[in-house]
């Protein structure tokens, strides 16, 4: 199980191609204010503007600049990704393995709960509380990584019931290793690439429901999100801004979503031996066919 | 919405649900489990979580600090009622009893099908869904069946001839296309076709006052039905393709597929009567647990292609602040997240008899 799994995505060029596209992102959302001249919460006076050297992206309805807004969305997007990313996995690693290694009547009930959340429409509990609780940026982080859980407690358990069986566990215990021992020299830096590809999946599961409940209406009013701002720009698909407005939002949202997937699915194929012999396979496959 | 599920990779169905279910199905096999052997046994989840949205929908509103019927009801509704109106609903809401009570005559009210009032619509919550449902049911049935179906062929077609350019092309094609978010590719759509080349409707159901009948009535429907609907199936297509390609990879590399061609089957025989029917295994227990992302994922459609739905039902009670309707919508759509699910454990069992002798 100790594979270089970051040695190993460098030179793989999906991982790459998501990596250069999160590393623009962040730092477009990072450097914010040299990329633009206003800021995003300015009211310019002309609204509905059309691109051009003052305006990169135009201006909507409020008169707002659009790349200004564009640029700090991400900020939104890359935080909410951060914090759930965090929150969400530290959940499923405690939950999953914890309910792994103390088994019986908790392993059971955990089991069940996840069963039970993984089997609800959870952005409508989510639009019902934060509607309750009016919706602001640290309420959404939270409501969004309490769903996210589950999903991955299940994996991180199912990697913890085999861990425990392996042969170097076994040796381990059997040289008079105690349960810390086992836990923290053993089964945690095993797991460590499978919690990584699980911040990954968070993160992107993060920033789609965040954008999603911004887009149905769920968010902090005080902050600019781009699921908001597609949301405002989807009621004026009658004129032409929906080129310069509704599109680079879509798209950038896209973008970061797209990015982490690669990020994401490099790295799931360098941690699993299944998926590596696969591709293996398919590599001497092309040879023999070429030769 | 995970990645995973849109991959059909890592946490793919068949790798989650065997090593979920094999070590949980024996605390399991006790005698009570004989008692439920016409049932799943995942019918205790779905009453666990009918439980969760029962008692979310119950405490939540009444954690709220201040005045419960207002936060049951919201601060606007209050303004138009009567005093009259605000102590029947104490009384029918048995807001000035105990805890218990309350909870006694909200279960009460809820088996006679009362899900509360919809102060903006002027109408029984259960009454105004029930009028958009039809047609969130119409849109992600026909989403499901059919993206299905066309995942499950080219899944097996790409998978059979693995390394093609056509697997490389569709692999590639529909791994770039499960990045976008769901209400983007319904945007996108509506951009092009609806607002640019203006070939079909941009919103609605069924064109307003055309007094349509019979056949024109239908065609009208499927014309409004079209974009939403390819919407939804690019957005569901990647992740069953993937599923039911890397089955079909594996299992081609298994010994009756070798059987089959020693016998002398042809190759779509093959393809289809031994590999294809192994691989509706994995898919439908995919499918099973991609129905809340479905159903979440119709409710964004409806909104971008305004179509009558529960989603645009939605959209409009959280900008009203209807309270008692948002709280309608999640019992209701949990209800058939938690129905189709039973029906797609029934189909399991009687797609694999595995399952079915395990009783």
């Amino acid at each position: 199980m100790h594979v270089d799994a970051l040695g190993e995505i460098s030179h793989d060029p999906l991982a790459k191609a998501g990596a250069i596209m999160l590393v623009v992102i962040t730092s477009l959302a990072l450097f914010a204010p040299l990329f633009s001249n206003y800021s995003p919460h300015d009211y310019t006076g002309n609204i509905f503007s059309p691109p051009d050297r003052d305006h990169l992206l135009g201006t909507d309805s409020m008169g707002q600049d659009i790349w200004t807004r564009l640029l700090y969305g991400a900020r939104t997007s890359l935080l909410v990704a951060g914090a759930v990313a965090l929150i969400s996995s530290s959940l499923s690693l405690l939950i999953g393995a914890s309910a792994a290694l103390v088994g019986g009547l908790y392993e059971r009930l955990c089991m069940r709960i996840i069963d039970a959340l993984i089997s609800l429409p959870t952005i409508i509990v989510m639009i019902l509380v934060a509607a309750y609780l009016r919706p602001s940026l640290p309420l959404l982080i939270l409501l969004i990584s309490l769903f996210s859980w589950p999903g991955g407690a299940r994996i991180i358990r199912s990697q913890v019931l085999s861990l425990k069986q392996r042969m170097h566990i076994n040796a381990s215990r059997t040289f008079g290793a105690g349960k810390g021992h086992i836990i923290s020299k053993h089964i945690i830096p095993d797991l460590s690439p499978i919690i990584c590809a699980l911040m990954m999946q968070d993160a992107r599961k993060a920033v789609f429901m965040e954008a999603g409940l911004a887009f149905l209406g769920v968010s902090d009013p005080t902050v600019i999100s781009w699921g908001k701002m597609m949301n405002q720009a989807l009621a004026f698909t009658y004129l032409d801004v929906w080129q310069w407005w509704l599109v680079p939002i879509g798209l950038a949202l896209s973008a970061t979503l797209i990015g982490i997937s690669f990020l994401s699915f490099s790295l799931e194929t360098a941690i699993d031996p299944r998926l590596r012999r696969d591709e293996s396979i398919e590599g001497s496959m092309s040879v023999a066919r070429r030769a | 919405m995970n990645i995973s599920n849109k991959f059909g990779l890592r946490d793919s169905p068949p790798v989650r649900a065997s090593d979920g279910m094999a070590s949980e199905a024996h605390p399991e096999m006790g005698v009570a489990s004989k008692l439920l052997c016409f049932f799943p046994s995942s019918l205790v989840n779905y009453l666990i979580a009918l439980a969760a949205i029962f008692s979310i929908n119950f405490i939540l509103p009444r954690l709220m600090p201040g005045d419960p019927l207002q936060a049951i009801y919201g601060q606007e509704a209050l303004v138009v009622m009567s005093d009259e109106m605000e102590a029947q609903l104490v009384r029918q809401l048995s807001l000035d009893k105990s805890w218990w009570d309350q909870m006694l005559a909200y279960i009460l009210s809820l088996m006679q099908g009362d899900l509360g009032f919809s102060y903006y619509y002027r109408e029984q919550v259960s009454q105004v869904i029930l009028g958009a449902l039809p047609w969130t049911l119409l849109l992600t049935g026909l989403a499901l069946v059919l993206a299905t179906a066309i995942g499950l062929i080219l899944g097996i077609e790409s998978g059979y001839a693995r390394g093609s350019s056509l697997d490389r092309g569709l692999v590639a094609g529909l791994m770039f296309l499960g990045g976008f978010p769901d209400f983007f590719i319904g945007i996108l759509l509506l951009l092009v076709f609806a607002v640019s080349l203006q070939v079909l409707p941009i919103s609605g159901a069924t064109s307003p006052y055309a007094g349509h009948e019979g056949l024109a009535h239908i065609l009208d429907v499927l014309k409004h039905l079209a974009l939403p609907l390819a919407s939804m199936i690019l957005v569901q297509l990647g992740g069953i393709f993937l599923l039911a390609r890397n089955t079909i990879v594996t299992l081609l590399a298994e010994s009756f597929i070798l059987t089959a061609r020693a016998k002398g089957c042809s190759e779509r025989l093959i393809k289809y009567a031994h590999a294809g029917r192994n691989c509706l295994l994995p898919v439908t227990t995919a499918t099973g647990l991609r129905i809340p992302q479905l159903l979440t994922g119709a409710l964004f459609i409806e909104i971008v292609f305004s179509y009558p739905g529960v989603g645009s039902l939605l959209n409009t009670a959280i900008d009203a602040r209807d309270y008692p309707l948002i709280q309608g919508i999640l019992l209701i759509v949990t209800l058939t997240v938690l129905t189709a699910n039973f029906l797609v454990d029934l189909l399991y069992s009687r797609l694999d008899p595995r399952v079915r002798y395990a009783r």
